[in-house]
């Protein structure tokens, strides 16, 4: 014990020790977390749907249902609400055929590269808006100024129509351009936004599109 | 630099010689990924500018992919020129590693030419095997990521060989751990899925555990390396520093990645984990700083006490790009990273300009800087040169970037928080909030004024390749003299 | 009491949402696990050191 006051903090062993022992667990606790995680983001199936099961992610024929984003007083923030039927370019989509779709357009989302100028799930570039959400956005529903735009009556055939003709509907100087879009291709797409629109982002975005009509009217919130 | 190519002043060093020619490719597709951002840049105020010939899309692809290829090159190259120094060897296999570089390059060349001209495809599996994946950052076709793989395994494999075969150094054992994550994180990123929950759940075990995780210990081992052979900083105290880097670095940024998994559809126990990890991904960023100003001042210090004058220093330029690597990283990734980490916080900051903001500082502030330091040590040596002193070009190179990239980066964090008060929070972000915000003069200012400094940055990187091109023979001129 | 230990409102049940509840469990309960063997690690070091 002649060394009594060795210095334990200016030891390099002690460091590569305690550094290998950190990374090392991290590492450990970073892939148990993951898969927690996997399991609750697999994609849900029909069945789940048909008998109400909550899932963050739905099946694909959640593009046979009506979706909805309503705060949760007991989340506390807005979460996706699945509702009753509705027909999706004018049919009911069988399990396979919706996830026919969803494949073509997740697929086509990535081979037009929408991430370089949109955001989904607020990621990507923040040149165009962001589409988590777009599927819910009041422009495109009834009565909206981009459904209006494209002439047609349902949102998912307003939004392909824009799709493959995005440079005839300019919605801003700052247009999307023209990007070779396919009638199917489109379909695909807007059935990846449905479903898209019905994940569950923890509140993301909040207070979604709520106080739009106010703001451009020059109006507050106070009456 | 260029010279350097004929000249045969590397003594036979063929691993030093193999990491000057990522060297020059870095430099060009530096070049090449300031172009880009300044058509970006240019898009935004004239949205007209080359639509449907070139469009935003397209711009902001190569910028981004341009930075990870030229980050990546300069990384390898580093390698390869600190090889020798670390283990006694200059590689065992560089003839090998060669034909791999040259492989690599022809590779990028196609990538990037594909990206310009064909720029989209249809939405088949070809698409994303032939012309591009569509995922940010990760765009290269599969092809290509296949390349890739084989490429780095050649490389990975000269190293770790060449490691195996000569001294083992604490900054050479971190590096190869390092190399052997940074590596193997790729394939976390080569894969399709319809779930963009999934897809986006691994794409950011490559993203963050690349850019908030290995990419940082990457630099703490380079600026280990440099201290000790710019300023003769110990062994010792730089490798036990090196050890405290490694275990906060990887402590904070492996859970750390929780931060992306609070809006994805991912759990909502991720608000927490990830809040609290990256909350102190920013300390070990403080201990980098200290640690390279600290050692500076010692060695200075202990040399000024021994009577001798002048400075420590044996290559100015570097020593500079490598101090303001330790402000840039710890500003850039620290301080610009925390603003928006907390869940709170980032429910409104989420995809907005904020993000940009962070991206250029920390992009610039935790790597372009230490490798450009990098690239100064690499002439140095190529050049035989003993001491290497900052010229005008020099001071003009990294004042102008630094100035440009710092100014961009002001004016995209007052852009972002405009759009996160008024798109996000009092808007909603949705289609014609995300207009309205863009519109406002505050944006549109900041906008402008970004272009402005995109312009400053590539003078600036216009000075810097001159300076580089040309400081090695000047000096040597004046040391033969 | 203020909102500090919350019921467990995510969509599926796991260990980690459980932790989740309380104020700052989770993150306390994996800064514990990760730094607590750092203490063993101090320690043996301190005793080879003075060997």
């Amino acid at each position: 014990m002649a060394n009594k006051n060795v210095s334990v903090w200016t030891s390099i062993p002690f460091w590569r020790r305690s550094a290998a022992w950190v990374t090392g667990f991290a590492t450990i606790l970073l892939i148990w977390l993951t898969f927690d995680t996997l399991g609750q983001i697999t994609m849900g199936t029909d069945a789940d749907l048909k008998n109400g099961v909550d899932k963050r992610v739905p099946a694909a024929t959640v593009i046979n249902y009506k979706i909805d984003y309503k705060m949760s007083t007991k989340r506390g923030h807005e979460v996706p609400v699945i509702g009753g039927k509705q027909l999706f370019f004018g049919k009911e989509w069988s399990a396979k055929e919706a996830a026919d779709l969803l494949h073509l357009g997740k697929l086509t989302s990535q081979a037009k590269n929408c991430m370089n100028c949109h955001t989904l799930l607020g990621n990507g570039a923040y040149y165009a808006p962001d589409l988590t959400k777009a599927w819910l956005d009041p422009a495109w529903q009834n009565g909206g100024p981009l459904q209006g735009m494209t002439g047609k009556n349902t949102v998912e055939e307003a939004m392909a129509e824009f799709l493959q003709h995005p440079s005839q509907y300019p919605t801003h100087a700052r247009m999307m351009p023209n990007l070779g879009i396919t009638a199917d291709e489109a379909k695909g797409l807007v059935a990846f936004l449905k479903h898209m629109s019905s994940i569950d982002t923890n509140g993301f975005p909040r207070n979604f599109s709520k106080t739009v009509d106010q703001f451009k009217s020059g109006g507050t919130n106070a009456h | 630099m260029l010279t350097s190519i004929k000249t045969n002043e590397f003594a036979g060093n063929k691993g030093k010689e193999l990491g000057m020619m990522y060297f020059r490719v870095a430099v060009i597709l530096f070049g090449a990924q300031l172009l880009m951002g300044l058509i970006a840049a240019i898009q935004f105020l004239a949205p007209g500018f080359l639509f449907e010939l070139f469009d935003f899309s397209v711009a902001r692809m190569v910028h981004i992919n341009a930075l990870v290829v030229w980050m990546l090159y300069a990384m390898i190259g580093s390698v390869y020129f600190m090889l020798s120094d670390e283990t006694g060897h200059e590689g065992v296999a560089i003839g090998l590693g060669k034909l791999a570089f040259w492989v690599l390059t022809l590779a990028v060349t196609v990538v990037v030419l594909v990206y310009i001209f064909i720029q989209v495809g249809p939405g088949k599996e070809s698409t994303i095997w032939l012309i591009n994946e569509g995922r940010e950052y990760i765009e290269a076709p599969r092809w290509a990521d296949i390349g890739i793989v084989v490429v780095v395994l050649i490389f990975y494999w000269n190293v770790f060989a060449t490691y195996m075969k000569g001294q083992k150094t604490g900054i050479m054992t971190v590096m190869i751990a390092d190399l052997l994550a940074l590596a193997g994180l790729y394939l976390a990123g080569m894969f399709f899925t319809d779930n963009i929950s999934m897809d986006q759940f691994w794409w950011w075990w490559v993203i963050h555990l690349w850019v908030e995780a290995t990419w940082e210990v990457f630099v703490g081992t380079l600026a280990a390396y440099a201290l000790i052979k710019i300023i003769g900083a110990k062994r010792e105290i730089v490798e036990m520093w090196l050890w405290i880097e490694v275990l906060m670095l990887f402590g904070s940024g492996i859970l750390g990645l929780g931060h992306h998994y609070f809006w994805i559809g991912t759990p909502e126990y991720w608000w927490e984990i990830g809040a609290l990890f990256s909350a102190l991904e920013p300390v070990p960023l403080v201990a980098m700083f200290v640690h390279v100003l600290y050692d500076w001042g010692k060695e200075q210090g202990i040399a000024k006490a021994e009577g001798k004058s002048g400075s420590v220093m044996n290559n100015g330029p570097a020593m500079a790009w490598i101090v303001t690597n330790a402000f840039g990283n710890f500003l850039g990734a620290g301080i610009w990273g925390f603003f928006h980490t907390l869940p709170q916080v980032n429910i409104y900051t989420h995809g907005s300009q904020f993000t940009a903001a962070h991206g250029h500082l920390a992009f610039f502030g935790a790597y372009a800087t230490i490798l450009i330091g990098m690239f100064y040590m690499g002439v140095q040596y190529a050049y035989g040169v003993k001491v290497l002193r900052s010229t005008f070009k020099s001071k003009m190179g990294i004042f102008l970037v630094t100035f440009g990239v710092v100014g961009m980066t002001v004016a995209l964090t007052i852009a972002g928080y405009e759009q996160v008060l008024v798109e996000r929070a009092e808007l909603g972000g949705g289609w014609s909030a995300f207009f309205a915000a863009q519109e406002l003069p505050w944006f549109v200012q900041a906008m402008v004024w970004r272009a402005i400094m995109g312009v400053v940055t590539f003078v600036g990187f216009v000075y810097l390749v001159w300076d580089l091109l040309t400081i090695g023979k000047q000096a040597k001129a004046a040391q033969e003299a | 009491m203020f909102g500090l230990i919350e019921p467990f409102t995510d969509v599926n049940h796991s260990f980690f949402g459980m932790l989740n509840q309380g104020p700052l469990t989770l993150t306390i309960f994996l800064h514990t696990i990760i730094i607590l063997p750092m203490f063993w690690i101090y320690f043996s070091e301190k005793k080879r050191l003075n060997k």
